[in-house]
């Protein structure tokens, strides 16, 4: 344990902006805190200050507004996954969320932290991208919304500021169509996850896809859409063959983004074969 | 504004018993709970929220005692282990894990107790899968778990007889 840090904990988002407009650099907010206390036992963590956001009441609720589905960033992963309305136009994100670490985890860590954390294993980047989510930060300076799929710089970076703090989320709701959220990892609850994936799509009248979003996750540095794989498979009436291309594309996509690597050998085929999982119901539909 | 402190005054309740301490700001709830209250129930396996022997209840939820600041704990309302038997009389759960054989080295035991009440306030007829679910934050490494899904069955029957 460490004697030097100090812990604060500001009651209102104004409070938290103030201070972090002053000492951001020096602090480290704790959401849910599963990410920040194990950087805090093994000393990886060297802010001197420690932000309890926990009880700010601007970083709460989740609401369908004019702008979308909007999801507090101090939403819990529990309160995430209890949450009808995340259920009905978020699925994807309802999905993950049902399998993220286990239910202790889930019960603290955040969906703000989870993505301010920017781990490339985080369950809830590949929802949230194809979801096409919004992240509304709030700093010094006012207000400021990025993309979640720009959010993250690369591997444990995150382009929040540190003098910003993620406040919401904006989805766009996706009720219907055909929506799916996959991950591999060393067991079922709370390993890190070595592949994940997240799709949304619909099929036409013709039983082609019409519209698809597909997103990697966990082995690439940052979560990201895979446009090739949607180019691939828009129009296309899914069927066993398509699903398997659309599986080696990935898979290369994969190997061209991180690199060949030790691992490589076993995350192509984990990709491939995630994929056909993953796409597989849609061949059925 | 708020003030940071290295030492943080809290007070909060454990098991219906109001406690107040003065804790480090980077000590965790665990920490406090077993070295300044010393209730050693819920154990440090792993400490880093993997193996769920430090799961206590804040607030009625389950959660990892290791992956908590004691100053967190604040306002809220802890239950331990040592908060189940009234006297000596067991919890419905306690005895089903003692009726079972689902406890061998017992070092898990605590945090598969308090995941259980959690469990079973959700769900009082959990299935095979609710309970794999409800109880997949806690590793065991010697019991094994048929006895512990036993365990967790005989409970639930057992205080669903109670509240008749």
């Amino acid at each position: 344990m460490r004697s030097d840090v100090e812990y604060v904990r500001p009651s209102s988002l104004e409070e938290t902006v103030g201070f972090l407009s002053v000492h951001g650099p020096e602090t480290k907010p704790l959401a849910g805190g599963t990410d920040l206390l194990i950087d805090i036992r093994s000393g990886k963590c060297n802010a001197r200050y420690i932000m309890d956001v926990t009880r700010i009441p601007e970083l709460r609720g989740i609401a369908v507004t004019e702008e979308g589905l909007s999801v507090g960033a101090g939403a819990t992963i529990s309160e995430i996954a209890r949450s009808e309305e995340v259920k009905r136009f978020a699925p994807v994100l309802w999905k993950s969320c049902l399998t993220f670490g286990s239910p202790q985890v889930r019960n603290t860590a955040t969906i703000g932290g989870n993505i301010a954390n920017a781990s490339p294993s985080a369950d809830t980047f590949p929802p949230l991208i194809v979801h096409e989510a919004v992240a509304v930060l709030a700093g010094p300076e006012g207000e400021r919304r990025i993309p979640v799929e720009q959010s993250a710089a690369g591997p444990n970076r995150s382009n929040v500021g540190p003098r910003e703090l993620i406040v919401r989320f904006i989805l766009k709701p996706a009720e219907g169509g055909f929506s799916e959220f996959l991950k591999i990892g060393r067991r079922k609850a709370l390993a890190i996850a070595r592949v994940s994936m997240a799709v949304l799509a619909e099929k036409d009248a013709g039983c082609a896809i019409s519209f698809i979003r597909f997103c990697l996750g966990s082995c690439t540095p940052v979560a990201c859409r895979i446009r090739e794989v949607e180019d691939f498979l828009l129009g296309k009436i899914p069927d066993e063959t398509v699903v398997a291309e659309g599986g080696r594309l990935a898979a290369e996509k994969m190997i061209e983004i991180s690199g060949r690597r030790p691992t490589t050998i076993y995350k192509e085929q984990a990709v491939k074969g995630l994929f056909i999982r993953l796409l597989y119901p849609m061949v059925k539909l | 504004m708020a003030q940071p402190l290295k030492t943080v005054p809290i007070s909060f309740k454990v098991n219906g018993q109001p406690a107040i301490l003065e804790v480090e700001a980077g000590e965790t709830a665990l920490h406090a709970i077993r070295e300044r209250l010393h209730l050693t129930g819920a154990k440090e396996g792993c400490g880093i929220g993997e193996c769920g022997a430090c799961t206590i209840l804040v607030d009625g939820k389950a959660v990892n005692g290791c992956l908590m600041l004691a100053a967190q704990l604040d306002g809220t309302s802890v239950r331990t282990v040592e908060g189940l038997a009234e006297g000596e009389s067991l919890d419905p759960i306690q005895q089903a894990f003692l009726d079972h054989h689902a406890v061998q080295c017992g070092f898990c035991t605590p945090g598969l107790l308090m995941s259980t009440v959690a469990l079973l306030d959700q769900h009082p007829r959990p299935d095979r899968t609710t309970i794999a679910d409800g109880l997949s934050g806690n590793l065991c490494r010697c019991t094994g778990y048929k006895q512990i899904f036993q365990a967790v069955e005989a409970a639930a029957e057992r205080k669903r007889e109670n509240a008749k």
